[in-house]
């Protein structure tokens, strides 16, 4: 009797809740640019956002941090905004912007008070149409990069864990991947002006690009102005995709990186995971949640609460859109030694390997998953990146409301088939992370 | 009729016409500003003090909680102590064990945390019940077991070993203790030290004293009405006992005496963090508020501010610049920070001195001005897509003793800012007199320059300070060298450390073969050098030479991409100077030993072997490791560095197999696979 009661509640539990849909539109305008609309008039806010399909991932050899000092670029000014002109048109109408790149995109947007939207596309179509690109912009922000790398990389504690430039450059051999998104200084003092100007030909299409427009507005009023403001930009010849396939990992990958900003070492195993939109991806999302996230987490309570070996522990996916990478660490605590971690992982690894998660951890990882679906939608700005970035890299905006099935659909034997497939430990980086005066000693 | 109709129908076709061909060159109008609500939350209060502000909003099914007990702040007499109490909430109540308290929750999604005098938790509506009742048992019911405090106190002391080495932290540390004094508790920071003193009676009457509904609020946002959350609130808190706080005055805080550079030694840094600060007695219900925000958002609260556009969009020293000005009830400061290269930390100090200057001597300009007020008007709206805003207005109302209409006349005295009211409370907020520039960064390189700063032709004292805030004597960037020690002395001891002088005079050639790697590519290397003084290094790819040196012992050439160049009669030299194949056998003219330095955290003895390069021997080893070559360009100096590791033995004699050359921010690595002690070359190799 008390099981059919368990049972019942496990039932109740699992109804999915029928939240909030996230309603848009989409359509292409003549020149390629694919137009995303997202209608929500209980906001005072809108946001508007230009995701390029280009990021580090499209250097040429040699030009490593090409696509992100671009980035930086486009904000010296257009035919119509002058230099240095660009944040204070935005702050002056009270709304804010940025700009991000990854290995695979380029990310610029602008939110306002609803009232002021059609500036964010006027801003938006002045930079895909004609931008200023000229050599004070490429020796300014030539310095800012580089300062930019020092705060973010050089001077920071695990800088190059938390920016991958430590791990990715041993884990990709042929692709790009294998470069930092910061990328080298002397590849980017090498760059003259001509090739950033052929950058942007390639590669800043409109038919290159996904246009979101979030928030406030009317729809029909919307799209006369995006057609008004984007409809004569010209479109460029099609962007060749990378296509470079990766030999498989077959023996471990023996590193050691040291960071001048740390005392305490770091132990990680690094696998290589496919790209983003595909199946496994999911699964390994999961598997991180199983490991690290939460303090009933498999290795926060055994490393961290029962057998106080670790600081902390950690454990994430990152989704690329050729490939991943899957990042499992510890810090440890005293004199652990860097081995005991590494054993334990393993010894956790194996259990998700030959074992079955438990029907309850399953309906954890159900419950998890949902609270995360139901808060990844909760800001304008929010909702008009993920539009843009499940256009761009996945290929299908309807995962922002559908995304959620997949993790559904999940079974507990998948996770431990892909467990299987992708944690072995001759196909992945073992590296010991060392503070830099372990240097020394050595 | 007819006119009238096709008149109608012109206008409508030019007007059609208008809209498709804008106007790009100048920026479209904003429309009408966006109708705002302000809305207050539900509220009510338990009789033990504890009061509740309730916002509901169905457009997600999720509801969070925040606690938060709003006592005067007070000195801790061990700091950590507040840490410890915070990370052992939640390990164990009197009616649920850790394990199951942390599974249940990790089971519900949910998530749920304690500060030492607050709490959060959110979820998904539908469990939000059960998930305020377990923040509750944490936070009301805990147990404080001895096992968890030993466990707790032990992380507290690993952990804050991992920011010993961070410049931002360790800046940001001392910056808070030199605006407030060690003593207050704005001021005082955690050790290692302070951490081990603590006892588990410490953590539990922390906790007795200061975890009390007395001043407590209570926020709870989302899909959930008013009566449910009074319902669950009734239940879960009412018995929580009040006990009135221990109610102590703060220690005053003291501006510096005279405007003053504070430096904190951080060999690792390769950004000096500046921060300019000085303390003000600022609260939000004073007057002043108003133009003291804007005044900052001028100066330094944005991208477009004169910190921001001067240091890094005019000279590229940061990637950001800015500041902020507080408002307390208790004490507050105004500061502007940014993270700088090592090269330019003097000059960023002066830029720094400049702007704050020039904000209290320069009328604003009246159009910039008004695209700040827009900008705060802008936020105001925007801040409301989140629904909380609603609430924390409301509570700040309460705690700040701020008037009821404070948020609702927000804007209005934003806009009654004039360009007088920013010159007034610059001059009274910025005290440029009394400026403490805390500046962490490495010594032996910044050091120098930044004692000559000087401000209005008058030089900046610069004192000096250990990471814990104590004043020190100037540390020795560049230690004294002992008595008897010199360039032969210093040879001879790497002579010894290498294989001793028989061993190191019978080496006639030495050839190295190798791997050279930069970011995306790896070259071949060859080095080759004879005792005569000949010398050949070659960089190929996939056979072919790349790059080639050739010194014949009195003149050479470089090939590089397939152009010779012969060197100048001065590279003649210096090439002579350094030419050998174990050359630390002569100390050859003009060579000489100048400092003791530290290299990456290494004290080296620093031989200087012209006026352009220094070579570096470990004190402690006696090897050497690391070449130093500074050139001028373009009115620029750039240094390249060669690091020498990984020693192996040849034939008795040491060589380093790992060289690491860095060019600014550019690293080649070239890795040694091969040595051979006089065999594989030949005259012919240097010609």
């Amino acid at each position: 009797m008390k099981r059919t009661f368990n049972l019942l509640l496990l039932f109740c539990m699992s109804i999915p809740v029928f939240a909030q849909q996230v309603e848009f539109t989409e359509y292409d305008l003549d020149n390629g640019l694919h137009v995303i609309l997202h209608q929500d008039n209980t906001v005072p806010v809108a946001t508007v956002g230009v995701m390029y399909h280009v990021g580090s991932k499209d250097e040429t050899e040699g030009r490593t941090g090409f696509a992100h000092f671009f980035e930086h670029l486009l904000f010296e000014g257009t035919k119509n905004i002058e230099r240095g002109e660009w944040f204070n048109i935005v702050a002056a109408n009270g709304g804010s912007n940025n700009a991000n790149t990854s290995q695979d995109r380029t990310f610029y947007y602008e939110t306002f008070p609803s009232n002021a939207i059609e500036i964010g596309l006027w801003m938006e179509s002045e930079r895909m149409l004609h931008p200023i690109i000229n050599q004070i912009g490429v020796d300014t922000q030539n310095e800012v990069v580089k300062e930019e790398k020092r705060s973010r990389i050089d001077n920071a504690p695990y800088g190059k864990v938390a920016y991958a430039t430590g791990i990715n450059k041993h884990l990709f051999k042929k692709h790009p991947y294998k470069n930092s998104v910061i990328g080298t200084m002397d590849d980017l003092n090498a760059a003259q002006l001509d090739e950033f100007i052929a950058f942007f030909e390639k590669f800043y299409g409109p038919n290159n690009a996904t246009l979101v427009v979030a928030g406030n507005f009317e729809k029909n009023e919307m799209k006369k102005m995006v057609q008004d403001y984007f409809g004569s930009i010209k479109s460029k010849p099609e962007v060749k995709r990378v296509n470079i396939k990766e030999d498989p990992i077959k023996e471990t990958i023996v590193k050691t990186e040291y960071d001048s900003n740390i005392q305490i070492p770091l132990k990680v195993h690094v696998y290589r995971i496919p790209g983003m939109s595909h199946r496994d991806s999911y699964v390994m999302s999961m598997i991180s949640s199983i490991l690290t996230d939460g303090k009933s987490s498999r290795l926060y309570k055994r490393m961290v609460d029962d057998e106080k070996v670790a600081l902390q522990v950690l454990a994430f996916p990152r989704p690329m859109e050729d490939y991943g990478t899957y990042v499992m660490g510890a810090l440890p605590m005293g004199d652990t030694p860097l081995d005991k971690l590494a054993e334990i992982m393993d010894d956790e690894v194996e259990k998700l390997r030959t074992e079955l998660i438990s029907e309850r951890e399953f309906q954890k990882l159900q419950n998890k998953f949902e609270n995360r679906f139901v808060s990844s939608n909760s800001s304008i700005q929010g909702i008009a990146s993920s539009l843009a970035t499940y256009n761009v890299l996945y290929g299908d905006t309807d995962l922002i409301n559908e995304e959620i099935e997949i993790y559904r659909s999940i079974t507990r034997e998948e996770i431990q088939e892909v467990a299987q497939k992708y944690l072995q430990e001759n196909k992945r980086l073992d590296l010991d992370y060392l503070p830099e005066s372990d240097k020394e000693q050595k | 009729m007819k006119f009238k109709i096709l008149t109608l129908f012109i206008v409508c076709l030019i007007a059609t016409n208008a809209t498709a061909q804008i106007d790009r060159s100048t920026m479209p109008k904003p429309g009408p500003a966006p109708k705002i609500n302000l809305g207050e939350p539900d509220q009510f209060s338990l009789s033990n003090g504890l009061e509740v502000l309730v916002v509901e909003n169905n457009k997600l099914p999720r509801v969070s909680v925040r606690l938060m007990i709003d006592n005067k702040p007070y000195t801790a007499d061990k700091p950590g102590t507040a840490s410890l109490v915070s990370s052992l909430l939640g390990t164990g109540t009197k009616n649920i064990s850790k394990d199951e308290f942390n599974e249940e929750i990790d089971f519900l999604g949910a998530s749920v945390g304690f500060g030492s005098e607050s709490a959060y938790a959110s979820s998904l509506s539908k469990f939000f019940p059960r998930v305020m009742e377990l923040m509750a048992e944490g936070a009301l019911n805990p147990v404080f077991s001895q096992e968890e405090f030993e466990s707790e106190k032990a992380k507290l002391i690993e952990g804050l070993k991992s920011n010993e080495k961070n410049v931002e932290a360790i800046g940001s540390r001392v910056s808070s203790a030199l605006a407030y004094g060690k003593n207050h508790p704005y001021g005082q920071f955690t050790t290692p030290e302070s951490v081990e003193s603590i006892t588990l009676a410490d953590v539990k009457n922390m906790y007795r004293n200061y975890f009390s509904p007395k001043n407590a609020y209570m926020v709870v946002v989302g899909d959930i009405s008013k009566k449910e959350v009074k319902k669950l609130v009734k239940e879960h808190f009412k018995n929580w006992k009040e006990e009135t706080p221990p109610s102590e005055s703060l220690p005053a805080v003291r501006d510096a005496q005279y405007t003053q550079i504070n430096f904190v030694d951080m060999p690792n840094a390769v950004q000096s963090q500046i921060i300019v600060q000085n303390t003000v007695d600022l609260k939000m219900s004073d007057a002043d508020y108003f133009p003291v925000i804007v005044a900052n958002q001028i100066l330094g609260g944005s991208f477009g501010s004169y910190l921001n556009m001067n240091l890094r969009e005019d000279k590229g020293y940061t990637y950001g610049a800015r500041s902020s000005i507080g408002s307390s009830r208790y004490a507050a400061r105004f500061r502007a920070s940014a993270g700088v290269r090592n090269a330019v930390t003097d000059s960023s100090v002066v830029e720094f001195v400049k702007e704050i200057k020039r904000i209290r001597t320069e009328d604003v300009d009246k159009d910039k001005l008004e695209d700040v007020k827009k900008k705060f008007a802008g936020s105001f709206v925007m801040q409301l897509e989140n629904p909380s805003t609603v609430a924390n207005y409301a509570l700040n109302i309460k705690t700040k003793k701020l008037p009821e209409d404070f948020y609702e006349t927000f804007l209005e005295k934003i806009n009654a800012v004039t360009v007088a009211d920013i010159k007034r409370v610059a001059n009274k907020y910025l005290k440029v007199d009394n400026l403490r520039i805390i500046v962490t960064g490495k010594g032996s390189e910044v050091v120098e320059n930044l004692e000559k700063v000087t401000v209005d032709g008058k030089r900046v004292p610069v004192l000096y300070y250990d990471k814990k805030a104590n004043k020190i004597d100037k540390p020795e960037f560049t230690k004294p060298i002992p008595e008897g020690v010199d360039a032969a002395s210093v040879y001879q001891n790497y002579i010894k450390a290498i294989g001793g002088k028989d061993k190191a005079e019978n080496v006639n050639t030495v050839y190295l073969k190798g791997d050279a790697t930069v970011p995306g590519a790896t070259f071949q290397y060859q080095e080759k050098r004879t005792k005569s003084g000949k010398s050949s290094v070659e960089l190929k790819m996939g056979g072919n030479t790349v790059q080639k040196m050739i010194f014949d012992g009195e003149k050479g050439y470089q090939v590089a991409q397939g152009q010779r160049m012969d060197y100048t009669e001065e590279q003649n030299m210096a090439n002579k100077k350094i030419a050998g194949a174990v050359r630390e056998l002569n100390v050859a003219d003009g060579v000489e030993l100048v400092a003791i330095e530290s290299i990456d955290g290494q004290d080296a003895y620093a031989v200087k072997i012209n006026e352009t390069t220094k070579e570096f021997y470990s004190v402690e080893t006696g090897l050497k490791i690391q070449t130093a070559t500074t050139v001028e360009q373009m009115g620029q100096t750039a240094t390249t560095t060669i690091d020498y590791s990984d020693y192996k033995e040849v034939k008795g004699i040491k060589f380093p197999f790992k060289l690491t050359q860095k060019v600014g921010p550019m690293e080649i690595e070239i890795n040694i696979e091969e040595v051979k002690v006089n065999e594989g070359v030949s005259d012919k190799d240097f010609e």
